[in-house]
């Protein structure tokens, strides 16, 4: 049975440079993410790690940089640093930019999962993403993303 | 035949009130729906409809109507094709998260392989992103339809 993946789509009015930059900016992160941010030097092939802003030793997510587009297209590998080893757990997200009718459409595919890690991201997406599009429509993050949550996502 | 159901969940910086007040006034949709305006007395039993330039584009029945929490409701798209599907059920639920409100928009009893699933599933992401950017920057979306993706939007 193929594993299952979640899909979720959002329109940013703002142009897929920005959208793009804001997925892998510490700075950006941390406002929309919790006050967590990615670290990589985001070439093909380079791990990546999804941390605490204000303490980069704690990991949360690790991975590796699969492809990178900008600003179209960013496909990481996704798995809690302790399961990195295990095929298993190791899930799969890929960011795709494009502007089908003149605005910026996001649209993100978490693939590979297994059931207790469906459940978990199915929750952490929608105020990351929503969170996302407030900041760079407005300015300002939704204030529930800019507080430091226990876990990244 | 099977049933399908799409969910999308979405935070927005506002009040459940602003938010209910979006979802059930025709001025308010026409500017985020795609120049569709809907129309209903809002009580339980009572049909709505969605039209656009006078035409009827969907309707149904108020089956839940708790301002500003819950608004449940029966969903016929009016094109032929559409009418030979089943009715779906629309389901809104509005909580406060923080200084935020929670959407929750879950859209069930959709016929598998049917027009209507395929089109609601392009619709609402981005009929749900123009109202969350009209309700927080008082902007509607930048978006050109083209016919094609219009059809699919409207259905």
């Amino acid at each position: 049975m193929p594993k299952p993946e979640y899909i979720y789509v959002i329109y940013i009015e703002a142009p897929c440079e920005k959208v793009f930059d804001a997925l892998i900016d510490p700075e950006m992160n941390k406002d929309y993410w919790g006050g967590h941010c990615n670290l990589s030097d985001w070439k093909r092939g380079s791990a990546w790690q999804h941390v605490d802003y204000d303490d980069h030793a704690i990991v949360r997510v690790a991975g590796t940089v699969i492809e990178n587009e900008r600003p179209h297209r960013l496909v990481l590998t996704w798995a809690h640093p302790k399961d990195l080893g295990n095929p298993d757990k190791v899930s799969k997200v890929t960011f795709a930019i494009d502007e089908p009718f003149g605005s910026t459409r996001l649209t993100v595919t978490h693939s590979e999962l297994d059931d207790e890690a469906l459940r978990a991201i199915s929750g952490g997406w929608p105020p990351i993403l929503s969170s996302l599009k407030t900041m760079l429509e407005t300015g300002q993050s939704l204030p529930m993303t800019r507080r430091r949550w226990k876990s990244g996502n | 035949m099977s049933k399908l159901e799409f969910v999308y969940v979405t935070y927005i910086e506002t009040t459940p009130e602003k938010l209910w007040q979006a979802l059930t006034d025709g001025d308010f949709t026409e500017r985020y729906w795609f120049g569709h305006r809907i129309a209903s007395d809002w009580n339980v039993g009572s049909l709505y409809r969605f039209t656009k330039g006078g035409a009827p584009h969907s309707e149904g029945e108020v089956l839940v109507s708790d301002p500003p929490k819950q608004l449940v409701y029966t969903f016929d798209g009016c094109t032929e094709e559409s009418r030979r599907e089943s009715t779906s059920r629309v389901t809104f639920d509005i909580e406060p998260s923080g200084k935020s409100v929670k959407l929750t928009v879950t859209h069930d009893d959709l016929d598998e392989g049917g027009v209507t699933y395929c089109d609601i599933s392009g619709g609402w992401p981005i009929v749900l992103s123009g109202l969350k950017s009209l309700l927080e920057n008082g902007r509607v979306l930048s978006v050109d339809l083209p016919q094609k993706a219009k059809e699919t939007v409207d259905a």
